[in-house]
């Protein structure tokens, strides 16, 4: 057997240990509040229509949000990027936001925009926002001053040179802010759910405990996670098609 | 020949007041069409500052500099510049040819097929035929720069600035990279400037060499290159001509490196 096969196979026996473990424990202590991987499938089974309709409410909102985020702050990372001054008088302001965690605004938004669809889509394309624009703004204004010189003697206007020389040469940042982004914008969704929604997996989360449907409960975090699992592998996939220039020959590192 | 290029008392400095550091002052000079003219001078006296200058990138603080009769405020349509680090230069996500192509953005009068046929046929002339669909970071450091002086010409240039070029291409590249340059600088009609430390180099490609003095610098001579086109590696570099030359260059700069040690 080769080492990498060895380390791959003792890898995943390592969460196989832990759902033996889990069923001997619950099997041991037969109550509905601690039920065993085997009760967690069977919920799966039963709930999954549910599951899927309630998760497909929040990654919705988490996509309208993201991309609100994206349409707005990438675009704006590479301005400020370019109108250098103007990025120096906001840089203090945007070190701030970037402090200050998402789901603190939450009640706040709510109190004015209210608790419908758009209120949380609010919430989490702020959530995105920040890791878009720090990360596009500081590869925008990191830009070598040799691409610059290129674009003004290839007479590119301010716009061509934003649009055709900024916008890809900050692309792998922008991606590693993307990655963040996608991360806190799922939070956020699941979060805001949680704490005033009507549907959405949160509320399901929610729910499911307040009835002491555990089993339920953890067949929805089972799908978070493989929802997590996709979207990851998905911009993944994007990331070596779209910046194979940036990569070259070697995988983008995870 | 009519000028094609002129500057007219140009002075640089950076800073001001006590922290004042001026790099070129009252430098004068002009660049007929069709002429190769190298600028040399010692280490630091501002080489690359007067290109910038030249090429309409840096505002010069004193002075003017005129392309066709124009006062150059930007780098105006016609000039191209040719940056020594080819490799930050070009646009890695684009292939070779897209990154000569990216050059013609602002040609006009030609059609996406013309544009597509004129960048492979300069592509050809600098001798990377099959090349075009790699990327930049695909070929050597010799061949980045070819794609640099392709796209350079391309872009309807008819004044070719370039910034040591040659400087990090390893030697023999560099002395093909030279023929290959008064080839396409005859072939596409481009009158050409180069900047260079390398007093050999700059006899060997020129008509004129113009001594640059130490920092703040302006021309302090002008050595004519009396010998035929197309030049050789081995015959010119014998010819006497050269050697009087490059003696005359290089005795001026030892002379300016002696009396900033002694000073």
């Amino acid at each position: 057997m080769k080492p990498t096969t060895r380390i791959a196979l003792l890898g995943l026996s390592v969460p196989a240990a832990i759902l033996i473990l889990w069923q001997i424990a619950a099997l041991l202590q037969p109550t509905p509040l601690f039920p065993g991987p085997g009760k967690v499938v069977l919920a799966i089974w039963k709930n999954y229509p549910v599951i899927l309709h309630e998760l497909g409410i929040t990654l919705l909102r988490a996509g309208a949000g993201f991309a609100v985020a994206s349409l707005t702050m990438i675009p704006l990372g590479i301005f400020l990027g370019r109108f250098r001054s103007l990025g120096k008088v906001l840089e203090p302001l945007m070190d701030m936001l970037a402090t200050l965690p998402p789901p603190a605004i939450i009640p706040l938004v709510m109190l004015f925009a209210g608790t419908g669809d758009w209120a949380k889509v609010v919430i989490i394309a702020y959530a995105a926002a920040v890791p878009l624009l720090m990360n596009t703004y500081e590869a925008s204004h990191s830009i070598h001053p040799m691409l610059s010189r290129v674009a003004r003697s290839l007479h590119l206007s301010r716009l061509e040179t934003m649009r055709l020389i900024d916008l890809p040469s900050s692309l792998p940042m922008i991606a590693t802010g993307a990655r963040l982004a996608i991360a806190s914008s799922l939070l956020v969704s699941v979060t805001s759910e949680m704490l005033l929604s009507t549907n959405g997996i949160g509320t399901y989360l929610q729910r499911s405990q307040e009835t002491f449907k555990i089993d339920a409960g953890l067949a929805g975090i089972a799908f978070i996670s493989l929802a997590g699992v996709l979207v990851n592998a998905g911009v993944f996939r994007l990331e070596k098609k779209w910046l194979f220039w940036h990569y070259r020959d070697q995988r983008p590192t995870e | 020949m009519p000028a094609i290029l002129t500057a007219d008392g140009v002075g640089k400095s950076y800073g001001s007041g006590s922290a004042r550091m001026p790099i070129i002052d009252g430098l004068t000079l002009s660049i007929a069409k069709g002429e190769f003219v190298s600028l040399v001078g010692p280490s630091g006296c501002g080489k690359t500052t007067l290109l910038m200058c030249l090429s309409g990138l840096l505002a010069p603080s004193d002075g003017a500099v005129s392309f066709k009769g124009q006062v150059v405020d930007q780098p105006p349509i016609g000039l191209s510049v040719v940056f020594q680090d080819y490799s930050r230069s070009l646009l890695p996500w684009k292939t070779n040819l897209d990154n000569v192509l990216f050059g013609m953005r602002r040609v006009q009068g030609m059609d996406a097929r013309a544009k597509r046929a004129r960048a492979e046929e300069i592509l050809a002339a600098v001798g990377l035929t099959g090349f075009g669909g790699h990327y930049p970071w695909q070929v050597s450091g010799g061949m980045q720069q070819r794609v640099a002086i392709a796209r350079g010409i391309a872009s309807q240039s008819e004044l070719l600035l370039l910034d040591e070029p040659l400087a990090a291409v390893d030697a023999q590249t560099r002395a093909d990279m030279q023929d290959l340059l008064l080839d396409v600088a005859q072939r596409f009609k481009q009158t050409c400037v180069l900047v260079t430390h390398d007093v050999e180099e700059a006899v060997y490609m020129a008509n004129r060499v113009l001594v640059l003095g130490p920092r703040p610098t302006r021309v302090v001579r002008e050595v004519v290159v009396d010998l035929p086109m197309p030049r050789d590696q081995l015959t010119t570099r014998e010819a006497p001509g050269f050697l009087h030359a490059r003696h005359e260059v290089l005795a001026l700069i030892r002379g300016m490196r002696q009396g900033q040690k002694l000073s």
